[in-house]
Order: C-alpha cells, then structure tokens, then sequence
C-alpha cells in the first residue's frame, strides 16, 4: 500500500509542482506575495475542461488553459506596475474576478471529463502502440516526470538568459537593475505571465488527471505552491536555481505524500486539509526564527510573504 | 556635453514640509570634465545627481544630454548613458546573484532583457580581465555571492559595473564615505583609474574635502540648492582646504557646516 501511495504521490507532486514552479517565480525570485494563483489554477482547469468537452484536442486546451493563465499574470501585473495598486490587492483583485470568469466559461460550477479524451488517454493509447507491454498504470507517472523535469530545465534555461538575471535582480534589488537600464515594471509582468502561465498549465493539467475541474478547486492553491517551495529550500538549500527548482519539485512530491499518509491513516478527515496546509506554512516559515533563537544552523531560509 | 538649464526640485510642495531642494540651479559640463561636488548639510547635492539620473521628476527646467532633452525620459531609459555609484554599498550590486553575474547585466546593458545567455566562456574571460585590474583577487571568485563581499570590494565592483559600457557621465554620490580610509583610498585610486582611461565625465560628491581638492579638473560647491563656486584649472589645482572654507565664508557670510565633513 505505501508503494502505491508513494508512487500516486509522486504523480501529484509533479502535476502540481509545475504550479509550485510558478509561485517559487513571483515570491522568491520577485520576491512579489502574488495571490492571482489561487484564480488562475481553476482558470487553467476550466479552460481545459471547457475546451475537451466541446470537442477540441486536448493538447490544444491545455496550450489555451496556458495562454490563459499568463493573461491573468499580465492583468495583475498591470494593476501593480501601472495602476499602482500594492502586489497583494492587485492578485487578489484578479482572484476574485477570475471566479465569476471561470463560472462563465464552464457555464456551471464543475465540468466532468469522465469519457473524454484528455491528453493522458492520448499518450495511453500512443504509448500502447510503441511499447504494448508498458503497464498503463504508470503512464501518468512517466509522463509526469518528464514533463515536470522538462519545465523545470525550461525555467533554469530562461533563469540564466539575461531576461532570467533582470527578473532575479528585480526581486533582489530593483533600484541596482533600473540604474542597469531594465525598466522593473516589464519585468515584474514577464515573471508575473510566466508564473501564472504555468500555474494555469498546471490546473488543465490536475483537472485531466482527476476527472473534473470544479470552480472550487483553486482554494488554498498559494498555500501549498508556498509549503512545496519552502519545504524544498529548507531540505535542499538554494545556492543555485538548478537545485532551487529542484527542491520546489521535491518539496511539492514531499507535501502531497505528507498528506496521503495523514489521509489514508485516517489522521485526519479530507476536510481538515486545508488548516494542516496553513498549520505547515507557519511553522516552515517560523521554524528558522526558532533554529536561531535556539542558536541551530540555519539553512538559508529568509523570510517569506512579508515583502 | 550635459546643460542643466535652469532646473529646479522641490519636495513636498504645498505641505508644512516644502523643501527647495534644487533652486534655479544651472551647470554646464563639458565633455571629459571631471567634477568634485562639495556643499553643506541640505544643499542639493545628492538631490542633483538623482535629478539627472531620472530618479524623479524635476519641477521646472530641461537637463539637456549631448544635444538631447533628457528632461522627461524614465530612469531606466537613461540608465543606456549614465552609470552610477551610490553611497551605499548594498545599493550597486544585487547580492543574492553572484559576481559574474551582477558583471552580466552590466555588460548587456542597455540590451539586458534579452534572451541572450547570460553567461558563456567568452564573457567570464571578459569579466576576469575586468576584474584583474583591481587589486582585490575577485577575478578567482567569479561564482561568489556578492552578499559574501565587503563594502570596499561591493563598491569597487559596482564602479566596474557602472563603466563597464562607456556611459556619458557617470555620477558618484559619496560612493566612498561609507568605507574605511584604506578602502576609500583603494577605490578613489580605481575611480580616478577607470575615469582618466577612458575619459568619462565624471561627477563626484564628497564629504572629504582633501579628495575634493586632489581629484578632478573641477570643484564646484553648493549651497541651497544652488551652486556658489566653481573652481576650475589653475585655481583649482592651488586651491587648498582653509582657502576654500575662507572663500565660503566671504561668499556666504556664513560659515561651513556640515556635520560630516572630513578636513583631511
């Protein structure tokens, strides 16, 4: 049974740590508390979902669920940079908008996908014909690793353009990047676009996975993409993106097994998920307080949500 | 050639605090120039440089760059021909990136949010040479964080940053006051290194009357958002410190103040 459960873990780890992905973008690269996470994961699933259900190629819904997502990015970015609103009212600004959006574009509260051909029927099927013998179980799971491993040496590429070093330095210390010539306020909104294009991406992508996507389903989103992110740096550190990235993976794997375990020993009722999430943030994020009073070394974990 | 023409700042207009920073404060300043600015507490010295680099906007008058009104144009945007130093060495350099890579922004500048890698064999090679040139021994720790460097190594390293691309005037506000005399003597012998060979205009602000003194073509001095004495070749190479604070004094009718100044 704890094979099964680590394995189903690790499915959903990946599956939202392509979201974990994009919040490690806006709070600890910007270094910019963004909430618009928490509408534009249903967004992306709703989108997607949408789409399958009136008939559209799967692969093709979750590329629009994407586009979808960034143009959210761009919506609370411009709130922040133009509009001047502060970087939590504008995400929540576009939050709460995108609710009443995504009950438009499903028409009603959830849509099932159950009987539709989503992008994991479709490599089912190919993967069937190359390789007949694979067992169809672990599809997702292969499929998941690389495409979460494939996203996430995308991000370290762009982390690495002279792009990737603006937005890094923006979040580090905007005053030295505009005295280099790079306008701050464009690159708030690329990492903001990025960020919620993959958070988006992610939501088309658990919505497949589990069958459905509910209007409901983005509560807590920023909560968990903050336990993955943290988790990950607390036990792998941050000295480089490369292992940055990779602990926010790690972290999200390790987050969703925690809860398995908790849920499958009947610790607690589904229900109660959301107030262990919360529960889980406040201690990773007051933990190096507490190391450091207690004069323990520290693993370089700065403060988080307060920028 | 830069014109400040005229320019005026004021800060907190029509509240209780309304401070006229900068007073129908005109300068011209040639090409190659290498300018020391000196003044007493509150007299625009830093509020000047900030106005040319675009911090914020001016009140009135037109700051005028080789024959282009610059007056308007965002701070970023004049970022592509002015290169900075601030006071404060945490300010320069962005410090949870390494050396080599706060060098990489400076070296793309101003084409640094392209897609471009920003780091191969070619550029370290740069960056190294750079590097070299100041006796500090950073050219062995490219992949540093610069939140590991000290002040003096932070403030040497922004001034590479700042001149790394030739820009059109490069302003230092007090960039050596917060360091310690060795280092301070470190990084004005660099600064006036890098300015002489490449021929920068160059703007300084200093406490430190004896660098105002010894470095530069040019000395001019404020007061009130206004600028009272300009002192420039032969009378600036005699000058010394009790001539100018006495030349103050006639000027003025008030004596020097400024709680930071350094005499020698």
């Amino acid at each position: 049974m704890l094979q099964n459960l680590f394995l189903k873990s690790l499915e959903q780890g990946l599956a939202f740590g392509i979201m974990a992905l994009g919040v490690y973008i806006t709070f600890k690269i910007l270094k910019f508390s963004d909430l618009t996470v928490d509408g534009s994961f249903p967004l992306g699933a709703a989108v997607a979902a949408s789409l399958i259900v009136s008939g559209h190629s799967p692969f093709f819904a979750t590329l629009v669920a994407l586009f979808a997502g960034a143009s959210a990015g761009f919506i609370t970015g411009f709130l922040n940079t133009k509009a001047g609103i502060s970087d939590l009212l504008s995400g929540i600004l576009t939050m709460t908008s995108l609710y009443s959006i995504n009950l438009r574009i499903m028409g009603r509260p959830n849509t099932p996908l159950l009987n539709q051909p989503t992008v994991y029927a479709i490599i089912d099927d190919f993967s069937k014909k190359v390789w007949p013998l694979f067992p169809s179980k672990h599809v997702y799971l292969l499929f998941f690793i690389i495409f979460a491993l494939f996203i996430k040496v995308f991000l370290d590429a762009f982390l690495k353009t002279q792009m990737g070093f603006a937005l890094r330095a923006t979040g580090d210390n905007p005053q030295m990047i505009r005295s280099q010539g790079v306008n701050t306020d464009l690159a708030k909104i690329v990492g903001l676009v990025i960020s919620n294009g993959l958070v988006a991406l992610s939501g088309a992508l658990v919505a497949q996975y589990q069958g459905f996507a509910d209007v409901g389903m983005g509560v807590g989103t920023i909560v968990a993409g903050l336990a993955s992110v943290i988790i990950g740096e607390s036990l792998l550190g941050g000295r480089t993106v490369f292992v940055s990235t990779l602990g926010v993976l790690f972290g999200s794997f390790l987050y969703r097994f925690s809860i398995s375990l908790v849920l499958s020993f009947r610790l607690a009722q589904a229900s109660d998920l959301k107030l262990f999430t919360a529960i889980v943030v406040i201690i990773a994020l007051t933990a190096p307080r507490f190391r450091q009073s207690l004069k323990l070394p520290t693993k370089g974990c700065e403060s988080y949500g307060n920028s | 050639m830069v014109i400040l023409d005229h320019i005026q700042k004021i800060f907190h207009q029509d509240t209780p605090n309304e401070n006229q920073a900068l007073n129908n404060l005109s300068l011209k300043i040639e090409d190659g120039d290498f300018i020391t600015v000196i003044g007493s507490n509150g007299a625009g010295k830093s509020t000047m440089l900030n106005a040319m680099a675009g911090v914020f906007p001016i009140n009135k008058g037109k700051i005028v760059l080789d024959g282009k009104d610059i007056t308007n144009l965002a701070e970023h945007k004049r970022a592509a021909f002015i290169g900075r130093v601030f006071q404060d060495p945490m300010l320069g350099t962005s410090p949870s990136m390494t050396i080599e890579e706060n060098l990489s922004m400076a070296y793309a500048r101003p084409r640094n949010m392209s897609l471009h890698w920003g780091l191969d064999f070619y550029r370290r090679k740069i960056f190294k040479d750079y590097l070299k040139d100041i006796p500090l021994g950073l050219e062995n720790r490219l992949s540093t964080k610069v939140k590991l460097l000290s002040g003096g190594q932070r403030q040497s390293l922004t001034l590479i940053m700042a001149t790394m691309k030739k820009p059109k005037l490069l302003l230092l506000d007090e960039h050596t006051a917060a360091l310690d005399p060795k280092t301070a003597i470190l990084v004005n012998n660099l600064t006036q290194k890098i300015v002489y060979k490449n021929k920068i205009t160059t703007i300084m602000v200093t406490h430190n009357l004896e660098h105002a003194i010894k470095m530069g073509n040019r000395l001019i001095m404020m007061h009130k958002g206004n600028i009272v004495m300009d002192i420039k070749g032969e009378e600036k190479s005699t000058m010394t410190i009790p001539r100018l604070l006495n030349k103050f004094e006639q000027l003025q009718g008030e004596k020097f103040v400024d709680d930071r100044v350094m005499l020698a």
